[in-house]
């Protein structure tokens, strides 16, 4: 296939031109009809975007939340192994 | 009324002036369309999918460029990602087309058999090699239409073109 063989080709091809007349028919019509439903549709979606930094901050304090009950946990735990430690050496007693 | 008073008036909430609009130019964009979808279904879901695009974008419209021009844009976006989207599927098509093809060309199998060979081009290729050798626009007029740079496009213009040749090639094998 030589570039004189492709262009012939394209010709061809530029030459044709699909009827979409077809297709045309009503299309008005049907994007209206598509374009209402849409429209009922977005305020629900505005209100979404809307929403997405509240729940962004909802998750971020919950994240924060968790990791500070983790933190409260972890110097819980500590100090009750210091406990037992002291109570060990005062009483020579293994619990 | 032109078209950007009918923008004005269609932003303003009259449906029946962006109906208007729609009916002055879908000719345009259902020609484009018909380029890259294969049925009269693909075709409507093109052309849909371009001027939902185009309502939903009305307020960005700026009158210092045509409103068709502005709307081109909007339609070849449409078209590339609906290539995107059925890209797998087209490549299947376009083997079994080549698999049913007749064995002598003739000028009306022509247009089939580019078909074909074209929709086993990736997106990018399909749709720099359709807007520059069948809509005939020019490689500044595809950048802007695209938004990809003149060095880009004449790069991607001629892998499409090898490729094409390749695809066509094998299948005169």
């Amino acid at each position: 296939m030589n570039d004189e063989q492709l262009n012939d080709l394209f010709h061809a091809s530029r030459a044709q031109h699909r009827d979409t007349s077809r297709a045309e028919f009503a299309f008005e019509t049907r994007l209206m009809a598509r374009l209402r439903a849409e429209r009922e549709e977005l305020p629900l979606l505005i209100w979404a975007r809307r929403l997405c930094p509240a729940f962004v901050v909802v998750v971020l304090a919950l994240a924060g939340w968790t990791f500070a009950s983790l933190g409260d946990w972890r110097t819980d735990a500590a100090t009750k192994s210091d406990d037992l430690q002291f109570v060990q050496l005062v009483t020579g007693k293994t619990l | 009324m032109s078209d950007e008073e009918l923008v004005a008036s269609s932003l303003a909430g009259n449906d029946a002036a962006f109906a208007e609009l729609v009916a002055r130019h879908k000719r345009k964009v259902f020609a484009m369309a018909a380029r890259f979808g294969r049925d009269d279904q693909q075709i409507d879901d093109i052309a849909q999918e371009t001027f939902i695009r185009v309502w939903r974008s009305l307020a960005k419209f700026r009158a210092d460029a045509p409103f068709e021009h502005w709307l081109s844009r909007i339609a070849v976006h449409a078209c590339y990602d609906f290539l995107r989207k059925h890209r797998h599927e087209r490549e299947h098509v376009a083997l079994d087309e080549n698999l049913d093809a007749p064995s002598h060309d003739t000028r009306n199998d022509a247009a089939e058999i580019l078909h074909a060979a074209l929709a086993q081009l990736s997106p990018k290729e399909r749709l720099v090699i359709t807007l520059l050798e069948l809509e005939e626009k020019s490689v500044r007029e595809i950048s802007m239409l695209t938004g990809w740079s003149e060095s880009n496009v004449k790069v991607r213009a001629f892998r499409a073109r090898a490729a094409l040749k390749r695809i066509l090639e094998q299948r005169h094998e």
